[in-house]
């Protein structure tokens, strides 16, 4: 199927409600976990190509060999809880992203922002055990955030609370990063 | 429980080890850069709207929550005072500080008079000494992480939630930041688990930093004589 992987979360997304705004659901936290899907696969696909392509030394190397295993994890967590409802691994194309050191700390900084925003914009939609399970997930996102950011000497925390993004936003933010490939 | 065991934190039994092997880097040189933007969520706290509907469990968890973050700003705060934290950690104090006392002013605008009083402190040295400030900053944002973790599903408000989660997430960057400094795992397992408030409470006492307890009922819905 062409464009298969973005025609899919584009359409999920359009289904999507506001933040707040529709009754959590059994069904609703099913979209909401393969949305949620979508960027583990790429978070554990881009720090695991950072990996084998071993070009990063030193705080980065040490970054990446803990932080690939958590989304790995991640990953594996949502397959089992959606079971067969489970959308497949998108084709992915990281670029030079995974090997240049200097990029491979933008994209992750910009990864785990986004998907910082992504988990808790979706907070208040999910039904509360399973809001319990991603909340285990989005602090951790939220450490591998500081840590890279105390990498690359930036802020790890320049906020007082972390701004949700919506569905749509987030799908934007990962369109934007190119790392997802149709077909 | 000893103080400053702080809970099960030093189970990798790597913060003390860490600690003595800080070295004098320039870690923290985005040093005074305070940003504070993102208010809007912690205004929403305040409205009148979330306020006064808000459920009495709601107001429990709030004040609870408020009372964690008395603790941390005043923690922050004094060390800032005492300029005593330096090197590499000197931006710790005031950025810390301006964000934890962010979270007190909106937590305490969204109760209202239902809002705890802020508790006195004895700090008992940890503020002035560079290796003991890191280390209870550590351990004060893994648990201001897991507190806030476990109590996330218990809010009954969307719009206390999406505040509350939007904190969350910033005590763990900051529990990531001071690990780092410490030169302990920043994130050492791929889920975090969350602290029940007896377990959190437990913890706060043995720090025997809260010399005095609030009053203030913290289950009785806000009123508002205004």
């Amino acid at each position: 199927m062409a464009g298969g992987a973005l025609t899919a979360g584009g359409l999920l997304v359009a289904g999507f409600p506001r933040l707040a705004v529709s009754a959590p659901s059994a069904a609703q936290d099913q979209r909401i976990l393969n949305f949620a899907l979508l960027f583990e696969y790429i978070e554990a696909g881009f720090y695991a190509e950072a990996f084998s392509k071993d070009k990063l030394s030193g705080e980065l190397l040490e970054y990446v060999s803990v932080v690939r295993g958590h989304e790995r994890a991640h990953v594996a967590f949502l397959k089992s809880a959606l079971g067969a409802a489970a959308r497949k691994e998108p084709k992915l194309d990281f670029g030079d992203t995974t090997s240049n050191p200097a990029k491979f700390t933008a994209a992750a900084i910009a990864l785990e922002e986004t998907v910082i925003a992504a988990y808790n914009g979706q907070a208040a939609n999910l039904t509360k055990p399973i809001l319990a399970e991603a909340a285990k997930i989005v602090s951790v996102e939220a450490r591998h955030a500081g840590w890279i950011r105390a990498i690359a000497a930036k802020n790890p925390a320049p906020n007082a609370t972390d701004h949700p993004k919506t569905a749509a936003q987030v799908q934007a933010d990962i369109n934007h990063t190119g790392f997802l490939r149709s077909g | 429980m000893s103080d400053l065991t702080l809970g099960d934190l030093d189970r990798d039994g790597a913060i003390r080890e860490a600690v003595e092997r800080l070295s004098d880097g320039t870690r923290g040189a985005f040093l005074g850069k305070a940003v504070l933007g993102s208010a809007a969520l912690l205004g929403a706290l305040a409205t009148p709207a979330a306020a006064g509907a808000t459920a009495a469990s709601d107001v429990a968890i709030l004040n609870y929550a408020l009372t964690l973050e008395y603790l941390q700003s005043a923690f922050y705060t004094e060390a800032e005072r005492l300029g005593a934290v330096g090197g590499e950690l000197k931006s710790v104090p005031p950025q810390l500080g301006a964000v934890e006392r962010a979270h007190v002013t909106a937590i305490k605008a969204a109760l209202g008079h239902a809002a705890v009083k802020r508790p006195a402190f004895d700090f008992r040295g940890v503020t002035e000494d560079k290796t003991k400030f890191l280390k209870t900053a550590v351990a004060f944002e893994d648990l201001g992480a897991a507190a806030y973790k476990a109590q996330a599903p218990r809010i009954k408000s969307p719009a206390l939630l999406a505040a509350a989660i939007s904190i969350h997430s910033v005590e763990a960057r900051h529990a990531a930041w001071m690990r780092f400094l410490a030169g302990v795992i920043p994130a050492a397992t791929p889920f975090d688990e969350g602290k029940p408030i007896s377990e959190v409470k437990a913890i706060v006492a043995s720090t025997r930093f809260i010399v005095s307890h609030p009053k203030t009922g913290s289950t009785r819905k806000p009123k508002f004589t205004g």
